[in-house]
């Protein structure tokens, strides 16, 4: 049965996957709660981008979409907090602007191929030891930092203008949360998809909400929630081989409606 | 020495005059109401109090230091608008939400002190919150998430206490329990209070300075001063008549 962790492959889907859901889940937590749920989204079809500039200019397919992610994730930031545009408006404007720059660019290179679909829908064999490397430095990185700040982004994240008014810098601190989600939207779409990572972000900490316990113990169920899924949805798409984005966001799925029952 | 000092304040947005000349001065222990119309400019003057907008023009001091160079914004406690309006779905306790007030002064990566414990732990014995610390926000009424909101406020031990439209959202009897809470802080810690308020009832009895902004200083002095029919109407335009009502003996 546990013949799966004789593939290379799924042992790095497994270390890239835990690594990541337990990003996602805490970041998660700091975007649901800031009613910022379309970011996620808006940054994986701006990664999307990054994909279709590295299928034209032959360049990383990993480096790309992470540059583009967080280049436009700082200018997305920049407009809301210091120009005070509506923030689902301008994540809408880079969701449908991204994706269709996306879609021009992936039209004048090869077109839709078999690699394309993997970043849209993710892919258990298309993590690779760069990946797994860059995946593994760059989680322990964010949790450090998300870890560091903890007091001050819950702060910022349920009262920004009276942590500024306390002496909290929430510029630097919104701008780094959305850094270190646009990385982590580019690191997630080889194993979750594209079109699925926003799921896993928002999935988890939405489930833990029913639970209506306090913050720490809320974000501990959405780390348990994300996890579980991320290892099932693992398992499951490794042994019906189907889409492991679809799997894993399926699974977190269930969790939340039974959840949603359990709590009614 | 006033501990916050205004002079000739002027806020504008895309040259439209929200504040214009405004000047006061505030003293160590004053219990302030803020008073004005909607729209008179009540909370841009607390948000250039607080550092959250810069004037266009004119000089804010507090403790003596020009506002663009006060870096202890622990020494002022802030309670915004609509607390009792709160997201209910914040997964918040009681102790988590009064343990932010010291997020600020925390540095990265250190876990409260015993001190800051202790400091917590005061804030809300003065806030009468010790009870339900464990409790989450979304179980507490409007009153209650005020208290909550005041005490994270208290906890970095501030000198001057800032509240806009504290009683907004909440039931007359809980807004004269909140009004005496307000006015022991005052009274017995020692706290300089601002607070907006359109309840001009509330003013007559506690607090010992009147502000009243349509955009222009109307008005600058005593409740009793203030609560004169020609106070009123030139602060909101219209003819007004005070009536005072005594019940057995008190005014009510």
């Amino acid at each position: 049965m546990l013949d799966i962790f004789d593939y290379d492959f799924m042992q790095r889907a497994f270390v890239v996957g835990v690594a990541l859901s337990l990003l996602t889940a805490l970041l998660g937590s700091f975007i649901v709660l800031k009613r910022y749920a379309m970011l996620p989204d808006a940054l994986s079809h701006i990664a999307l981008l990054g994909v279709g500039i590295g299928l034209v200019t032959h360049s990383s397919p990993i480096y790309m979409p992470i540059f583009v992610a967080v280049i436009a994730g700082i200018a997305i930031e920049y407009l809301r907090y210091k120009k005070k545009l509506y923030s689902d408006a301008i994540l809408s404007i880079f969701l449908s602007g991204a994706l269709a720059m996306a879609i021009v660019l992936i039209n004048l290179s090869d077109g839709f191929n078999a690699s394309l679909f993997s970043y849209l829908f993710g892919s258990i064999t298309a993590v690779s030891d760069e990946e797994m490397g860059i995946t593994v430095i760059f989680t322990l990185f964010a949790l450090i930092i998300l870890l560091g700040s903890y007091r001050q982004m819950l702060f910022v994240t349920l009262d920004e203008e009276t942590a500024q008014a306390s002496g909290i810098n929430v510029f630097w601190l919104n701008l780094m949360l959305v850094v270190l989600s646009a990385v982590t939207v580019a690191l997630s779409m080889r194993i979750v998809g594209i079109l699925l990572i926003g799921a896993l972000m928002v999935l988890p900490i939405s489930t833990a909400l029913l639970y209506k316990e306090n913050f720490l113990k809320t974000v501990v169920i959405a780390i348990i929630f994300s996890i579980v899924s991320v290892i099932s949805g693992l398992f499951i798409s490794f042994y019906l081989a189907i889409s492991s984005g679809a799997a894993i966001v399926l699974v977190a799925l269930s969790f939340f409606i039974l959840s949603l029952f359990i709590n009614i | 020495m006033p501990i916050i000092q205004l002079q000739g304040l002027d806020y504008q947005v895309a040259n439209q005059v929200i504040l214009q000349n405004i000047s006061f001065d505030i003293h160590q222990g004053d219990y302030v109401a803020l008073l004005g119309p909607n729209g008179g400019g009540k909370t841009t003057l607390i948000k250039l109090l607080l550092g959250l907008l810069t004037p266009t023009k004119g000089e804010i001091k507090i403790f003596n230091i020009d506002q663009k160079s006060f870096t202890k914004c622990n020494k002022i406690g802030y309670v915004p608008q609509n607390v009792s309006l709160f997201d209910s779905n914040f997964p918040l306790s009681v102790y988590e939400t009064v343990s932010l007030g010291l997020a600020a002064k925390k540095s990265w990566f250190s876990f409260l002190t015993k001190i800051e414990r202790e400091q917590i732990d005061a804030a809300m014995d003065t806030a009468s919150i010790s009870h339900f610390k464990d409790k989450n926000l979304s179980e507490l009424s409007g009153g209650q998430r005020q208290r909550v909101m005041i005490a994270r406020a208290l906890v970095s031990q501030p000198e001057i206490l800032i509240l806009d439209e504290p009683s907004t959202g909440v039931d007359i009897v809980t807004q004269k329990k909140f009004y005496q809470f307000l006015k022991h802080l005052n009274r017995e810690k020692k706290l300089t209070i601002i607070f907006i308020t359109h309840d001009l009832g509330v003013i007559a009895d506690d607090v010992n300075y009147v502000l009243a902004v349509n955009q222009k200083l109307v008005f600058a002095g005593t409740s009793e001063e203030m609560l004169s029919c020609e106070s009123v109407s030139e602060l909101y335009g219209t003819k007004s008549h005070i009536v005072h009502h005594h019940c057995r003996g008190h005014e009510c």
